[in-house]
């Protein structure tokens, strides 16, 4: 029996959705509120909303792909479902990008990671981020509410054997590790999260959230690609969009969108995009800036034993052993996980070419990857990057500091002692110049000494944040602690742009749980 | 030259299966950009140095993986947003002219006429060089490249790689 497809189901039961791309003529749409982007912040809102009775719309310029699509090949998934088929870089390419481009945004296609915001990070943001009321006690409530709505528990399997490499690493060393939660509903253990799940287990925006409001009436439009916001005093007016085709290309289809209030979804990039092409008010000249990445270095190692790291939930297990060790604003942290292992993903992110690469692919399976993201945003020496509009778009100019390189360096002795301690034979720091070192004293040495650089060294980033943060201090912050518009007051912000650091943890459950607790509210105050 | 102006972009791959022609052949000493638009005949003298020890050893399935690659390559750059193929289109241009490959090689010889070794010097000159635009050069053919056979279930079999096929079960 075919698995079903609730997304084709529900079309054909009549929800509202609109394919911009199939659109010949200019379109005007109005509802209570239009929410652009869909993802984590925007699905959450959208189901808020329409529970409390407002009419909504949600606009996302990706287009609307469901299980049926999801055939578990990159070569589809990357370009169906991510930002610049997965190859988006920032400006000078040192840092590749995944963030998601379809109906549910990245949580179409992350690897189920849910964490709560932790508390240094809460407790940096209300000491120096001017951020009130977004205390561990404050969110309990809403984390609650996000993790029986999204079946949000820790994994109760045991892990791959690429997550169990971390594990025994971390025992063998006496190093703190945790046993992940993921929002997944009978999860079949395959290993593809990161190109759509095939079965709906995994409890995406695209199945949980986005079905309900267009239950409840809610109106989608996919494959808009919103230009920019019209304003005038305190208010905003419209949302002026553009239609695109399947190939993300513009069409001469206009869809403009009117709303009495107006929230930005649209992700850590786009947000702060949409806001610069608009020209919104910005004395302190803050949108775009501060934009963070969990800068990710990677390390591989072999083992004897197959590690088979394509099979089996890609995350299960990390380590916050080097986080938070030198204070929130000290030396830069970094936390340890693994990604899952598919042809291109590490065809790509490794280094060199003919043999020597050859040798490594032929070992795919024998290979196991340790990552550490680098919590950025707290160190003075850890500013982010910025946003700044092109020609074509925008493009995300992202210089890694000293403070990174000191972090990286410890990172690569980190994750190689590791991976020792777990059996490796031998470890390969992802980095140019670094051959395989076949013992911890021969690594801790060699990475002593390594070169490391901007495009010499690979680096990666899953988790875009900041652009927009949130603060009562208007000198630092472009919307109020309830992600509303310090300027207009029919403008919410509600995704991870709204972070003022990066959060030293996987973003989407702390979207989830501040967006719910922000949404609730404004739909409060839309109703009374 | 701006820091911005000749940086090719790092990709990710897709492949669409249809065997194309083989545009590659010995007797082409130089390009002519109308008959060859989608830059394979370049591609398919780089192919063999970044991907020596990947590909098969039977030369029939050699010519069968080199067109796939080919094909994958082609429509990788086909759905790159507007700027990366700007850059990748600007970078390939060069490597298909004397002037362009004197400043980025140091040498005008064609590159279909230079061999493995000279190639392999070549890719590690700029891999390893101290100026950006020669290592993102490297970088971003090498990601295009390796994306693009890797993207390929035909070409897995060397990894031992292979999704599974309960989806194909259940139909």
């Amino acid at each position: 029996m075919a698995i079903e497809d609730p997304i084709v189901t529900g079309l054909n039961s009549g929800w509202a959705h609109i394919n911009a791309g199939q659109l010949t003529e200019n379109q005007t749409l109005e509802a209570d509120v239009v929410i652009v982007g869909s993802g984590a912040g925007g699905g959450t809102a959208a189901e808020i909303l329409t529970k409390a009775g407002l009419s909504v719309i949600i606009v996302e310029g990706g287009p609307l792909k469901s299980s049926k699509d999801f055939v578990m090949e990159e070569r589809s998934a990357y370009p169906d479902l991510y930002q610049q088929a997965a190859g988006m870089k920032t400006t000078d390419k040192a840092i590749g990008i995944f963030q998601g481009r379809a109906v549910g945004g990245s949580t179409t296609v992350n690897w189920t990671t849910s964490i709560r915001t932790p508390e240094p990070a809460l407790a940096f943001w209300a000491s120096d981020k001017s951020v009130q009321g977004l205390s561990k006690e404050e969110l309990t409530p809403w984390f609650e509410q996000m993790e029986q709505r999204l079946n949000i528990s820790e994994w109760p399997f045991d892990p791959n054997r690429n997550n169990a490499a971390l594990k025994e690493g971390c025992e063998q060393l006496g190093w703190d590790y945790t046993v992940i939660k993921r929002n997944v509903k009978g999860c079949w253990n395959t290993g593809y999260c990161g190109m759509g799940c095939p079965v709906n287990a995994k409890q995406s925006m695209l199945v949980t959230t986005i079905p309900a409001a267009l239950e409840g009436g809610a109106t989608l439009v996919s494959q808009a690609k919103v230009i920019k916001l019209a304003h005038h005093d305190d208010k905003i007016y419209a949302v002026k969009a553009q239609a695109l085709d399947s190939n993300m290309r513009s069409l001469p289809v206009e869809v403009i969108f009117k709303a009495k209030h107006y929230i930005l979804a649209a992700g850590a990039i786009h947000t702060p995009t949409i806001m610069l092409r608009s020209k919104l008010p910005d004395p302190y000249e803050i949108i775009g800036k501060r934009t963070f990445l969990h800068p990710t270095l990677l390390s591989g190692a072999m083992f004897t034993d197959p590690i088979n790291g394509h099979s089996g939930a890609p995350q299960s297990i990390y380590s916050d052993e080097f986080v938070w060790k030198n204070g929130a604003d000290g030396e830069l942290g970094y936390k340890l996980e693994v990604p899952p292992i598919h042809p291109i993903l590490i065809a790509s992110k490794t280094i060199g070419y003919g043999q020597s690469h050859a040798e490594l692919m032929a070992n795919f399976n024998q290979l196991q990857v340790t990552i550490a993201l680098v919590r950025d945003g707290y160190h003075e020496n850890s500013p982010g990057g910025e946003v700044k509009l092109t020609e074509y778009g925008s493009t995300l100019d992202y210089p890694l500091t000293d403070a990174f390189w000191r972090a990286a360096r410890r990172a690569y002795a980190s994750m190689a002692e590791l991976q020792f301690a777990a059996g490796a034979n031998k470890v390969l720091p992802i980095s140019e110049g670094m051959p395989y070192l076949g013992s911890w004293s021969e690594a801790k040495q060699a990475i002593t000494n390594m070169d490391l650089a901007p495009l010499k060294t690979v680096v990666a980033s899953a988790h875009v944040m900041g652009g927009c943060p949130l603060g009562e201090d208007r000198k630092m912050s472009m919307v109020n602690s309830y992600g509303e518009s310090h300027y207009f007051e029919n403008l919410s912000v509600m995704d991870g742009s709204i972070f003022p650091t990066s959060l030293g943890a996987n973003p989407q459950l702390s979207i989830y749980g501040i967006t719910a607790r922000n949404a609730t509210r404004l739909a409060e105050k839309l109703k009374s | 030259m701006e820091r911005r102006t000749f940086i090719t972009t790092a990709l990710v791959g897709t492949a669409c299966l249809a065997l194309g022609v083989n545009y590659c052949s010995s007797d082409h000493l130089s390009v002519n950009a109308k008959l060859d638009d989608k830059h394979r005949l370049l591609f398919s003298v780089l192919l063999p140095v970044f991907l020596d020890g990947a590909w098969p050893d039977v030369p029939a399935l050699k010519r069968d993986a080199e067109n796939r690659t080919l094909d994958a390559i082609e429509h990788t750059i086909s759905i790159l947003p507007k700027e990366s193929q700007l850059e990748l289109e600007q970078l390939l241009d060069l490597l298909e002219g004397r002037l362009g490959l004197l400043i980025l090689t140091g040498s005008m010889t064609p590159l279909m006429m230079r061999n493995s070794a000279e190639l392999v010097d070549m890719l590690q000159s700029w891999r390893t060089s101290f100026m950006e635009m020669m290592v993102t050069a490297y970088q971003g053919l090498r990601e295009l490249v390796m994306a693009s056979y890797y993207s390929a279930p035909e070409h897995w079999s060397r990894l031992h790689y292979a999704k599974p096929n309960f989806l194909e079960e259940m139909k």
